[in-house]
């Protein structure tokens, strides 16, 4: 069969995104596979379609699509940009081969769960954001010749994301500002400077299984975008690093409290040289130099009746031959020997 | 046994009454220990030991726990030794009947004095008859306030309107033509102004830790006012004095060290704040009664121990004009004109006159307006003015933010509300209100204090940090009850506390569609109340 051709621009009259897309479904059940659209900012071209016989591979190659160029696109489909894509190239991709030669918008690969999205440009704003991975398929793969906007892979869960920083030198972030907000999975794989990424992230230097995914993987991308000439820049490993989630313990990174004080603070406290403090923490109901208050014994009036001896629930009071001792070590000053004293020998001091 | 006559304090006087459940007391004697008022104690009660008619004449002596009937040493239901009682033989009742503010004004011929707040608030707060009700769905974006990333700092100092920056083009680029009013970007919070002395030496290193520990460890630029009762000078010549402002109040306490200190300086401090008066008794000056004057407190604050009673008013200033000329120009000049300085004053029906009168500081020297209101807290006060004096923070600040709005001038001085705020449990609802209403940010002594584990309540539950018998070792200048408090444990409750807020602040935020911090967004706000409606100008709903 032949390649079916689609012109939707003919005599100044546009074909809307619904005639163009009825078209396509038709040629499709009449077995046709291989598309090649002239659009003028048609949508979604190229997602939810599938060939009508399995062991065929659904083919677009479309100029100057609108927004959506392979959203939702399924396993076997292949689609091709020459030139640029507005945004949401490939959203939701569940497997299909998308190349766009040019620039693409924002949200490029946005949801991706499957596939591939090749760009040979840049990407806008929260490109990859929330691209999975569902473990019974491949992961999503999302490659970029250039750099990225802002707040992309935002709450990514899974897949691979390679981001190649070609002729970003002057940038100070390939990957813009707080990209990787909320990001729990999967990994950006980046070449070149990276600022202002999120706190639940960590950047890592690449490890030999990281250089053998991107040799295998560089030629078959830099092929479809046609730069086979930049395979030995991009290759050479020095300016690469890897974005990954930090693991939960790592972002609550709360190191307590009294570490600050014993490294930072002032060694004998803020009012070391003002006041005496041990920095010991009392409890309630303390003994010795620590209770609120203390008893006193005066001979003169002691008749020796032993009551306060009996009564004292911390055994802290001794009878020694002629007098009474409260060891201060037992009592907590409860007051029950004064209370029970019947001639007020005990009397109860502040401490 | 002496006779009981009808004029002497009586049990039922008092505000609260002990509930003792001798079946259960096992005579431990813990709850006498802990009680730091010395408001109950052991005694021995003579009990007949049979009902038998022959047997009349026999009694016996039993030990029981009561409570002392005293003016001086009474309950204030703080409730240590119901937490220390190993059998839950005691606790407290609050005395619906009390009499004893009548009992200690007959008797002592003074005013009453208490800490805490005023027990008088029972009627519904305006802040909680407001909800946050504009949700950003479809209109804008909304947020995700756990995941994306937020602005929460707020300026502190005065902020120019671009035509009246001192700004040139000289070879091609920007300069300062004069040196421009110091500006700083702060946290939204600001740990209230609680003296040294106010709260014991371990309650202040807390919050002085938290505040170190939230900048350097966590990035939050929160800053801590130090309150008027002098500082360590190891503060102000660390660098973490760059996180305090430092207050001058009526009483200048402490003023001599930190003049002392200033040569050894290395950072400049975050800010002064001039205390002209407090929401909690506005028209008083600053209290600390003898029992708090502890012997360092002496030492830093430069007096002996007596009840140490600030001027109501700043001497020596008898206007507005005069004010900013005397207070502001010389603590601008202290610092070098680099560092912000703000004003305090006690929310009042005159609070307009004087935001307005600041505005037109033609010297660019009123770095903040802060306004405390009626529901604050005090170290100490008479309960006269805790009770009676004073004025709601919520519409005042709207007046003030409306008042420069009408002029074009908001955000010109930028604006800070405290006072009860959390009284009702919700903090960051409070402080996100309040901004939205046109504050820049809030102020909080309250929240700290309950944080540090404080027992008191609203509703009269302890407030005595008049005393300095703390019974938390937050308020208390007693060597045995400060040790209570746990400086570690604090500060990291602090610290825990405000990156809960945080959060709770962003989860506001965020479905408003703000990712920086809405001050002045009143659209965000709608009120149940008409009344609050037309007086706040917010919108109405039902």
């Amino acid at each position: 069969m032949t390649i079916c051709k689609i012109k939707t621009l003919k005599n100044n009259n546009r074909m809307s995104t619904q005639e163009l897309l009825q078209t396509i479904y038709k040629k499709i059940d009449e077995g046709q596979s291989e598309f090649e659209i002239e659009a003028c900012g048609q949508h979604d071209i190229g997602g939810a379609v599938k060939a009508k016989s399995d062991d065929k591979t659904l083919l677009f190659k479309i100029t100057n699509p609108g927004q959506r160029v392979g959203a939702m696109a399924m396993d076997g489909v292949k689609i091709v940009v020459e030139g640029s894509a507005p945004a949401d190239v490939g959203w939701l991709n569940s497997g299909a081969e998308i190349v766009v030669k040019g620039d693409a918008g924002d949200t490029a690969a946005h949801c991706a769960a499957g596939g591939k999205v090749f760009i040979g440009g840049r990407v806008g704003t929260r490109s990859g954001a929330l691209m999975k991975h569902d473990p019974r398929f491949e992961p999503p793969q999302f490659w970029v010749l250039k750099n990225t906007g802002s707040f992309s892979f935002e709450f990514m869960g899974g897949g691979i994301a390679v981001i190649c920083g070609y002729d970003c030198d002057n940038l100070t972030s390939v990957l813009g500002n707080r990209s990787c907000v909320g990001m729990v999975g999967g990994v950006v794989y980046v070449r070149g400077n990276v600022e202002g990424l999120a706190n639940c992230v960590e950047k890592l230097p690449l490890d030999k299984l990281d250089k053998d995914f991107l040799k295998s993987g560089m030629p078959e991308f830099l092929q479809e975008i046609e730069k086979t000439e930049l395979e030995e820049e991009l290759l050479d490993f020095s300016k690469w690093s890897k974005i990954l989630p930090l693991p939960k313990e790592l972002k609550e990174k709360k190191q307590p409290v009294k570490d600050f004080i014993k490294n930072e603070w002032f060694k004998e406290g803020l009012f070391g040289d003002l006041v005496e403090d041990d920095g010991k923490v009392y409890g309630l109901a303390e003994t010795g130099d620590a209770r609120l208050r203390k008893p006193e014994w005066d001979k003169d009036l002691c008749v020796a009746c032993d009551l306060c001896l009996k009564n004292c629930p911390q055994n802290a009071i001794k009878k020694d031959l002629t007098k009474y001792i409260s060891e201060s070590e037992k009592c907590i000053g409860c007051g029950i020997c004064a209370a029970v004293c019947p001639r007020q020998a005990w009397k109860m001091k502040n401490c | 046994m002496a006779a009981v006559k009808i004029n002497e304090l009586h049990k039922s006087d008092l505000p609260w009454i002990l509930e003792y459940d001798e079946s259960k007391c096992i005579q431990c004697g813990k709850c006498t220990a802990v009680c730091s008022f010395n408001a109950i104690k052991p005694a021995v009660e003579i009990r007949k030991k049979s009902n038998s008619i022959t047997e009349k004449n026999k009694t016996e002596r039993v030990l029981v726990i009561k409570q002392n009937i005293s003016l001086d040493n009474y309950c204030r239901g703080c409730g240590m030794c119901a937490n220390v009682c190993p059998n839950g033989a005691i606790r407290l009742i609050r005395n619906k009947d009390d009499k004893y503010s009548v009992a200690y004004r007959a008797n002592k011929a003074d005013s009453f004095k208490k800490g805490g707040r005023s027990n008088l608030n029972t009627e519904g707060r305006t802040l909680d008859k407001i909800k946050i009700g504009r949700i950003s769905q479809m209109t804008d974006p909304s947020l995700d306030a756990q995941r994306h990333t937020f602005e929460l700092r707020t300026p502190f100092g005065r902020v120019l309107k671009a035509d009246k920056l001192n700004f040139d083009v000289k070879d091609g680029k920007i300069v300062e033509t004069t040196q421009l009013p110091p500006n700083r970007w702060i946290y939204p919070i600001i740990f209230g102004d609680m003296s040294i002395g106010a709260v014991s030496w371990r309650m202040w290193e807390a919050m002085a830790i938290a505040t170190a520990y939230l900048n350097e460890v966590m990035g939050i630029p929160i800053r801590m006012c130090t309150g008027e009762g002098g500082i360590p000078t190891k503060l102000l010549k660390s660098r973490y004095v760059k996180y305090m402002i430092l207050q001058i109040a009526s009483g200048h306490f402490g003023w001599n060290r930190i003049i002392k200190a200033m040569p050894d300086m290395t950072e400049d401090p975050a800010g002064i704040l001039i205390k002209i008066g407090q929401g909690a008794k506005p028209g008083d000056g600053g209290l600390l009664l003898a029992s708090k004057v502890a012997r360092y407190v002496q030492e830093i604050r430069g007096v002996p121990r007596a009840d140490l009673l600030s001027p109501p008013t700043h001497q020596g200033l008898y206007s507005i004009e005069e004010s900013v000329q005397k207070m502001f120009l010389s603590m601008n000049a202290a610092f070098k004109f680099k560092v912000p300085v703000a004003i305090k004053v006690a929310a009042s029906v005159t609070s307009v006159p004087v935001y307005n009168n600041l505005l037109r500081d033609p010297y660019n020297i009123v770095g903040g307006f802060f306004l405390d209101g009626l529901a604050a807290g005090t170290g100490a006060a008479h309960e006269i003015s805790l009770n009676h004096t004073g004025h709601p923070i919520t519409s005042k600040l709207r007046d003030c933010y409306l008042t420069a709005v009408k002029q074009g001038r908001q955000g010109e001085i930028p604006l800070f509300a405290g006072g009860g705020l959390g009284q009702t449990g919700s903090f960051a609802a409070d402080a996100f209100k309040l901004i939205c209403l046109g504050a820049n940010g809030v102020f909080t002594g309250r929240m700290l204090l309950e944080i540090a584990g404080c027992v008191g309540s609203d509703t009269g539950k302890c407030n005595a940090c008049n005393t300095g018998l703390c019974p938390a070792g937050i308020a208390a200048q007693n060597d045995n009850l400060v040790k209570r408090l746990d400086v570690d444990k604090v500060a990291q409750n602090l610290v825990n506390y405000i990156l809960a807020t945080d959060i709770e602040l962003k989860k506001l935020m965020a479905p408003i569609g703000c990712s920086s911090l809405p001050i002045g967004r009143s659209d965000a706000l709608i009120t149940v109340d008409k009344h609050i409606s037309t007086r706040l100008d917010i919108q109405y709903a039902c």
